[in-house]
């Protein structure tokens, strides 16, 4: 019997076992895991894995969200739409002093454009 | 994918593809790691059903931390030795607060031959022996003589200098040999 192998390579002198055979016959002893505790293990493993950060395409972004984006936001817009309007308003209805000042770039009462450049042509005409 | 495909990568990568959500390398973590918890676990326990719980303990610790991982801090193996190693010790405490005669018994593997029955019966006694000894010298005698690993190791995984793990398996050593002396009778072993 094995054992009694084992019993008879006691340690003669001090009565011990030889616990290096037992223990090289326990190294040797192969447990394997169940494949249900594989399968538990790898479900947990992937239960518990990281969301994985997934290559997605970024997102479309519509006409007008470029536009925003390029004006500066809503706030730029607001601040577009203010200016569009205060100029319609002044084109529809301008405040005096503008007008003042555009007469007096532009001037209302000499018609500059009548200047008569060729001031001899009509007399050439009448004289023929 | 083929099975092993990462076979040659390092446990340290692994972790890092696991973390970044592979699940390739989850399956090569769970093929590489799972059977040396368990394998460690049944030789510290003796019981198959609380083994593969420890196991899947350590190795849920394992996804956790993966995230966390520092590479090159220390050893993935080591880590795992010391967390199943620590799993069991508890669980060795607890059964021990319940019952003190309590010496798990050897998985029924409805095996028939004569050679595997001694075989049996010579890792009960061994089981029934370490079942005896205090934690830490049980822990050591495990890691040193049925694990194999050297004491550098063992002293990171306990957390100790290499003279007390040399000092813990010599003492353990004596202390097993002494109870499996005292036990060969009870056994009703004989010498041939």
């Amino acid at each position: 019997m094995n054992w009694g192998i084992q019993m008879a390579e006691m340690d003669k002198t001090t009565g011990e076992f030889d616990l290096d055979a037992l223990f090289a016959e326990a190294r040797g002893q192969s447990a394997d895991p169940s494949p249900d505790l594989m399968a538990r293990v790898l479900q947990d493993a992937l239960a518990a894995q990281p969301v994985t950060a997934a290559v997605v395409s970024p997102p479309r972004t519509s006409r007008l969200r470029q536009f925003l984006n390029a004006v500066g936001g809503w706030p730029a817009v607001a601040g577009l739409a203010t200016a569009g309007v205060a100029g319609l308003w002044i084109g529809v209805n301008p405040p005096s002093a503008i007008a003042t000042t555009a007469e007096n770039f532009l001037g209302t009462e000499s018609d500059l454009y009548l200047v008569d450049l060729m001031p001899g042509y009509d007399f050439n005409l009448a004289e023929g | 994918m083929p099975f092993d495909a990462l076979a040659d990568v390092s446990d340290d990568a692994l972790l890092v593809l696991y973390a970044n959500g592979d699940q390739d390398a989850a399956r090569s973590l769970n093929v590489r790691f799972t059977p040396r918890a368990f394998g460690q676990a049944m030789r510290m326990l003796g019981d198959r059903a609380e083994a593969e719980d420890v196991a899947q303990e350590a190795m849920l610790r394992l996804w956790k931390i993966a995230p966390d991982w520092r590479s090159g801090e220390a050893k993935v193996t080591t880590w795992l030795y010391r967390v199943v190693s620590n799993l069991c010790t508890d669980r060795l405490r607890k059964q021990r607060a319940v019952d003190l005669d309590s010496v798990p018994e050897p998985e029924d593997d409805q095996r028939s031959a004569e050679g595997e029955l001694q075989e049996t019966a010579r890792m009960t006694a061994l089981q029934g022996a370490l079942a005896e000894l205090p934690e830490r010298q049980k822990q050591a005698v495990v890691l040193r003589h049925i694990e194999g690993l050297g004491n550098p190791e063992i002293a990171e995984i306990m957390e100790i200098s290499t003279e007390a793990v040399e000092s813990l398996t010599a003492r353990g050593k004596r202390a097993l040999a002494a109870i499996l002396a005292g036990r060969r009778d009870e056994l009703g072993y004989t010498d041939g």
